[in-house]
């Protein structure tokens, strides 16, 4: 049943008189429809009078952090981690052609640079970089997610890529699942308590250097020392404001150089490890073989033929920034269907509706980077949790009584 | 005296201006959620101007440029806040550089994107013979 609720997001909190509206119970695809007047006047400051109507209190929005630097796969993590949802997202139709936001039938992405609070200009006036906090709005920011997350529309900024400057915003609806992805989800711990669950794409140094070269070295102006260069000029930001940050993240994807080829710098074979925290709500960690005990795996044998360098496996629980965590980790990479659905076979607790699903995700898009490695697998796998996380909690919320959920 | 934006009751996409205290510039430029945007000119007319996405080509241009004010900006004092935005400035026009070129990867076929989608469909189906 359909339950409006008038909001006033205001400073001051006083009723607008003001504000007329008219409601209406509207329960289609989205789980809220909402409208919104807004008042100017000359004298005073306008107040926008939202009317929110929701499917009683079940449809909360769940909300996903998503952090990593720039060029650090977030993109292809988002396209897997859609694709396991079902369907395609897609820029907002007819919008702001440079806009960051995707949508699919479940799930809004929105990028966190649109909270850029100095556009380009500004930052180089102040000498800051985006990875500083000063350059972002993080009062905002806090705003706009909760706002999301209590089933209300926001007009979020976009910040626009190419010319640097902050365009026109544009207006995000409450999805069901709403990722929140950037250099900076969490950062700002007010921000940080509105995720539902948050991962952090660490990229070692080594990988970093020869996945910015795969990607500019084609373009003109660009060179070696130049890619070198603009990473080492971000380190120090980066350190201080990004990379602390995953400490907070209840999944860590870590990609590091192979270990299976001594001294291998060219970083086409990775080490990928999937740091995932216990004792989180609604997520239990993927294992190998045995849950808890240590495990060092090698699938090639006679079993299975894998081509040069091979592929090893280990899982076991670890410490991490204090928490227990279980890690589940691939050196190697995958040459054929027979190796991925061979490894898919021996983890457990994959979240995957059939048999093989993992493999079937993997395949359906071998074409995105990192698909025969640990990157591809523990994306998707995460994919495969995030699902299962929402499912948990809109089956908990069937359970528990209407109104519970009402702050 | 209270001015409403223009709001349709039938239809669920509403526009809508964010709160002044939040954006100055939120409040300047409504934007409808329509192929073209409008925009007010000198005389007052209403020009509907067609906004299209950057070419690659243009970005790429950009890039090299950051590179050259990068390199300039860092000779001074490389250690200053300015040298490290002007390389963060080259960083976001080459990751912007390559979402442009992947985007124009994908788009260019719509049979191709659709079938990336559905492979398992009839018209996705390849032949061998």
């Amino acid at each position: 049943m359909a339950s409006c609720t008038v909001v006033y997001t205001t400073t001051t909190q006083s009723l607008n008189k003001n504000c007329s509206f008219s409601s209406k119970s509207h329960l289609g695809f989205h789980h809220q429809k909402h409208l919104v007047f807004y008042k100017r006047s000359s004298s005073k400051r306008g107040s926008p009078c939202v009317i929110t109507c929701g499917a009683a209190a079940g449809d909360q929005t769940l909300v996903i952090g998503l952090a990593a630097d720039s060029g650090c796969g977030k993109s292809t993590f988002m396209r897997r981690l859609t694709s396991v949802f079902g369907g395609r997202a897609e820029p907002p139709k007819g919008g702001n052609p440079d806009s960051n936001t995707l949508i699919s039938d479940t799930t809004t992405v929105i990028c966190l640079d649109d909270y850029h609070s100095l556009d380009r200009t500004g930052r180089k006036e102040k000498g800051v970089t985006a990875l500083d906090p000063r350059a972002n709005d993080f009062d905002l920011m806090y705003e706009q997610v909760k706002a999301i997350k209590d089933g209300i529309a926001v007009q979020k900024p976009i910040y626009n890529h190419v010319t640097g400057l902050l365009d026109p915003p544009e207006l995000i609806k409450p999805p069901k699942i709403l990722v929140i992805e950037g250099l900076h989800p969490m950062f700002d711990s007010r921000v940080r308590e509105l995720l539902d669950f948050s991962i952090y794409l660490d990229i070692s140094n080594e990988v970093k250097f020869a996945w910015k070269i795969q990607r500019d070295m084609a373009e003109r102006g660009h060179s070696l020392e130049s890619i070198k260069a603009s990473i080492e000029a971000r380190k120090p930001d980066f350190d201080a404001f990004i990379d602390p940050q995953k400490q907070y993240a209840d999944a860590v994807i870590e990609v590091l150089p192979t270990q299976l080829i001594a001294d291998d710098n060219e970083g086409k074979v990775l080490r990928v490890r999937l740091i995932q925290k216990e004792g989180v709500k609604h997520f239990s960690p993927v294992y190998l073989f045995d849950e808890g005990s240590t495990i060092s795996w090698v699938p090639c044998g006679r079993k299975l033929t894998c081509s040069y360098p091979g592929i090893k496996f280990s899982y076991g629980p670890e410490t991490y920034y204090g928490h227990e965590v279980s890690v589940v980790e691939m050196d190697g990479q995958f040459d054929r269907l027979d190796e991925l659905i061979y490894i898919e076979s021996h983890l457990s607790n994959l979240s995957s509706k059939f048999y093989g699903e993992v493999t079937q995700q993997m395949l359906k898009h071998s074409d995105f980077p990192g698909s025969n490695n640990g990157t591809g697998l523990f994306q998707t796998i995460i994919g495969l949790k995030i699902r299962d996380l929402y499912e948990q909690i809109v089956a908990s919320r069937v359970e528990a009584p209407v109104g519970a959920a009402k702050a | 005296m209270a001015t409403m934006a223009g709001v349709s009751l039938s239809s669920p996409r509403v526009l809508f201006s964010a709160s002044e205290s939040q954006r100055a510039h939120t409040v300047k430029f409504p934007v409808l959620l329509s192929q073209t945007s409008l925009s007010r000119f000198g005389s007052g007319r209403m020009i509907a101007v067609r906004r299209v996405r950057a070419a690659p080509e243009r970005i790429s241009e950009k890039v090299e440029e950051s590179i050259k004010k990068a390199e300039e900006t860092c000779s001074d004092d490389p250690a200053s806040g300015e040298c490290a935005a002007a390389w963060d400035e080259v960083e976001e026009l080459s990751a912007a550089a390559s979402h442009a070129r992947d985007r124009k990867k994908e788009t260019s076929d719509p049979l191709e994107n659709y079938c990336q989608d559905n492979p398992e469909t009839k018209e996705c189906r390849t032949y061998d013979n």
